[in-house]
């Protein structure tokens, strides 16, 4: 359902995306972790069709991002760390326009809303203006938003920021019940609890490269660590430090 | 899901912002009637009094026996002209933001919207924010030609159609060297760029010109000759590709009841703009996400310049040494560290901020480019009423200048801080001393600017050391009255919610802040001339010029040490709650 393909970018001297090459299926829950600078961001981005890669090809349900644009774009959705919302726009309004969007008639958004909003608590805030609704909220607006026309493929970028235990527990309810129903999540966070629990894999990408992947057990093998999955990640990506520092000028700055 | 027939996407995204329009007009008028009152009463006098002042004008240039329709054709060509240079910078700078620099832009790339949609919808609110001031600003002109003429209805209807159709070809070519710019060059280079061509330009102004002396003689007798050569100098507005030319040309001819020449020069305007909106609409979106795109994916180009490579620190550490500018502040023995690092880091946000020396460099540079000239006049200017007719105006020029940029960067300062309170707020520092460095600092800087200024122009006009004395002091006082307006203003009304800080200033204190600094700058000027002791009529008795001194010293007590002394109050309460 998410294929990168020998993806690079390149930042000038700078490659935050080193020759990255995945797949994750249909209805699989992935994660990707990394330390800060890692190039997460950059591969969602690239994946979300913000920025072109350098180099490589990124497809959506086998729609490449870049020459089918449109077509990638009606079967995902993604939620950004900061989503963006319009401040004078209620949250109803907002849902029924990215529904619209999304090409849903008006009882198709009734409907979808119907359920999701229920479940994020958003009822009381339906009429209210979203510029004076708080972080959280205005997150489960967003994630609200992103689910609404069911999309075969969802994006999250460290979309546990700002949201109260309660209501990131709902989140990773709905993300896993959709994932039985055939949705592919694509996750990045540095909540490692999150990636333990819920994730069916785990990529863990470190100076643009995808150092470590698969299930819990086999990073375990691959660290060589027996332990929580914070142990493993301080190992893999350690080692990987180790190893660069070693041999290569580790890149020194990051674009703004 | 069911699916439904598709609404345009291009029309949802104009519904949803036209709705955000209304309820920010909606929200701020319950929220801040008395910033609506004022709003309206400057707009209604602006519009008021330009209209006034455009007709008196029209209607003096009429006096001209023979000549009077001349000049008044050659106006509307050259203003026309300018407003097409000045709404192409315009439409530039906006559409680069707008494009590339916008968090909207960026959510829509990824929704189901092709890139021509996206380009189409920032390409019509570019053009709306590139275009409504200009047009608003020439309103009272073509309103005071048109009752000059004694037009009837249609020509206001047509001349309406006319630079509506007119501001999309500048928006159009703005949107495309935006696109162009964005694609091959890193926003700050494009902002160092567009200084570096400004200061060519003012300099090329400042030096350029060496107008013909003039005498009395030659005014008297040669006044056709003079005039031959003024329009000479200004034909370049009548270049016939220019699209300023067709506007014109059509305008002017309507008036005259030359219909079928000015339906000519419509029907020109009308497949210019055809084509380039075709264009601009259809082919551009492509374009515009491939440089979207290489926008998120620079690095700085200063960093691969030899001048960049060279200064980059040798040493193996990586905490970086002090700076130059970090030393220099170090060496002022009687400033405490604290405040040595607030200045630092606030000359630091200043240098950095293309926007902010950006701006005070265009409009002290046009100032500048301007009293440097007057030496080509000072021969003209023998006229004691002249001489200080002119020294005066200069001082209301450049007490203008400093009251916009008190306004647009000093009056922000505070609420920008506050956003981040807990840097200062929580330091030993403490925001009551924060703020009079602030003002300290800022009065610093612009005084020297603007003394600078001053002193120039005084040079230039040949004034004695004490007049040139008289008008130092006058602008230092006044310096210090807008700096403290501003700042006291700012932390009077804070705005702790916004980042940005054009709309921190667009809110009622901004507003307010630039009214009185306005209000103030006019009658300041005002009673300072009434009362010099150098009117050309015979000297005012001292009782009147001490008066007048007196009002100048009175008023800027009250428009800047009060709201300061407020402001501090204020903050001293806010770091108390």
């Amino acid at each position: 359902m998410i294929e990168l393909v020998q993806l690079v970018k390149r930042f000038g001297d700078l490659t935050a995306v080193n020759e990255l090459s995945l797949t994750v299926g249909r209805g699989e829950f992935f994660a990707v972790l990394g330390p800060n600078a890692a190039g997460k961001t950059t591969t969602i981005k690239m994946l979300s069709g913000l920025i072109k890669p350098s180099s490589g090809q990124a497809r959506i349900a086998g729609f490449d991002v870049q020459t089918q644009p449109m077509e990638a774009r009606r079967r995902m959705a993604y939620v950004p760390d900061f989503p963006f919302l319009y401040d004078k726009l209620t949250p109803a309004e907002f849902l029924r326009f990215t529904g619209q969007l999304f090409r849903m008639d008006e009882a198709a958004i009734v409907k979808g809303s119907h359920e999701l909003v229920a479940r994020f608590n958003l009822e009381a805030y339906l009429k209210k203006s979203i510029e004076g609704l708080s972080h959280g909220t205005r997150q489960r607006v967003a994630i609200v938003s992103a689910l609404l026309h069911d999309p075969e493929v969802i994006i999250l970028d460290e979309p546990m920021v700002g949201l109260d235990p309660h209501h990131a527990r709902v989140l990773k309810d709905i993300l896993k019940e959709k994932t039985r129903l055939g949705m592919t999540v694509f996750i990045s966070t540095h909540q490692l609890s999150v990636a333990e629990e819920m994730a069916d894999r785990i990529g863990i990408i470190h100076h643009g490269r995808l150092v470590a992947l698969g299930n819990k057990e086999e990073l375990r093998r691959q660290s060589g660590v027996d332990g929580a999955l914070e142990s493993v990640f301080l190992a893999l990506t350690m080692a990987e430090a180790n190893l660069l520092s070693d041999h290569t000028h580790a890149p020194t700055s990051k674009p703004q | 899901m069911s699916r439904t027939a598709a609404i345009h996407p291009l029309r949802l995204l104009l519904q949803v912002n036209l709705r955000q329009l209304l309820r920010r007009f909606q929200s701020t008028a319950v929220q801040s009637p008395l910033w609506v009152i004022m709003v309206v009463i400057c707009t209604g006098g602006y519009l008021a009094l330009s209209f006034w002042l455009f007709y008196r004008g029209l209607r003096f240039l009429e006096t001209f026996p023979g000549l009077g329709a001349l000049l008044t054709e050659r106006l509307l060509f050259i203003l026309f002209a300018f407003l097409f240079i000045l709404l192409l910078l315009s439409s530039l700078v906006i559409s680069y933001s707008n494009l590339f620099r916008n968090r909207e832009t960026a959510f829509l790339v990824t929704l189901p919207i092709s890139r021509e949609t996206i380009f189409q919808w920032k390409f019509i609110e570019s053009a709306f924010l590139a275009s409504w001031a200009f047009v608003f600003l020439i309103a009272p002109l073509l309103a005071a030609y048109g009752l000059m003429r004694g037009v009837s209805w249609h020509f206001y209807v047509l001349t309406i159609l006319l630079v509506g159709m007119f501001v999309v070809i500048p928006s159009v070519l703005g949107s495309w060297f935006a696109v162009v710019l964005a694609r091959y060059l890193d926003r700050r280079s494009f902002q160092v760029s567009c200084v570096l061509i400004g200061l060519t330009l003012l300099s090329v102004v400042a030096f350029w010109p060496q107008p013909e002396p003039l005498t009395e003689d030659m005014l008297e007798v040669r006044v056709l000759a003079i005039l031959d050569q003024m329009l000479m100098q200004t034909r370049f507005a009548q270049f016939p590709l220019l699209p300023s030319y067709w506007l014109s040309s059509s305008v002017l001819h309507w008036a005259e009841g030359a219909f079928a020449t000015a339906g000519f020069f419509a029907l020109v305007l009308l497949s210019n703009v055809l084509l380039f909106g075709f264009l601009c609409l259809t082919y551009t979106g492509h374009f515009f996400y491939d440089a979207a795109s290489a926008v998120q994916s620079r690095n700085s180009v200063f960093g691969h310049w030899i001048f960049g490579r060279r200064h980059k620190p040798s040493s193996s550490s990586p905490w970086p040494a002090k700076g130059g500018l970090e030393k220099v502040i170090g060496w002022l023995p009687w400033l405490e560290p604290d405040l040595a690092a607030l200045i630092v880091k606030d000359i630091r946000i200043f240098w950095r901020d293309t926007t902010q020396w950006g701006q005070t460099l265009v409009l002290f540079g046009l100032l500048a480019a301007y009293i440097i000239n007057l030496r080509h006049f000072s021969t003209q200017l023998t006229n004691a009423f002249w001489v200080n007719a002119v020294a005066f105006l200069n001082l209301g020029a450049c007490s203008l200048n400093l009251a916009t940029l008190t306004t647009r960067f000093v009056f922000p300062q505070f609420s920008l801080e506050g956003k981040r309170v807990w840097i200062l707020g929580l330091a030993p520092l403490g925001l009551v001393r924060a703020v009079k460095t602030k003002f300290t600092l800022a009065f610093s800087a612009s005084l020297i600017v603007t003394l600078g200024l001053i002193l120039l122009s005084c040079r230039m006009l040949r004034l004695d050391f004490t007049r040139l004395s008289y008008f130092a002091v006058a602008i230092t006082i006044m310096t210090f009255s807008l700096n403290g307006l501003a700042v006291g203003l700012g932390a009077i009304y804070p705005n702790f919610r916004e980042e940005n800080p054009s709309k921190i200033v667009s809110g009622f204190g901004g507003t307010f802040c630039l009214i009185v600094s306005f209000l103030y700058i006019v009658f300041s000027v005002a009673v300072l001339a009434y009362g010099s002791p150098w009117v050309a009529s015979g000297a005012r008795s001292v009782s009147v010029t001490l008066l007048c001194m007196g009002s100048f010293l009175g008023l800027s007590f009250l428009v800047g040490w009060v709201p300061f002394y407020w402001g501090l109050k204020k903050v001293a309460n806010f770091e108390q709650t």
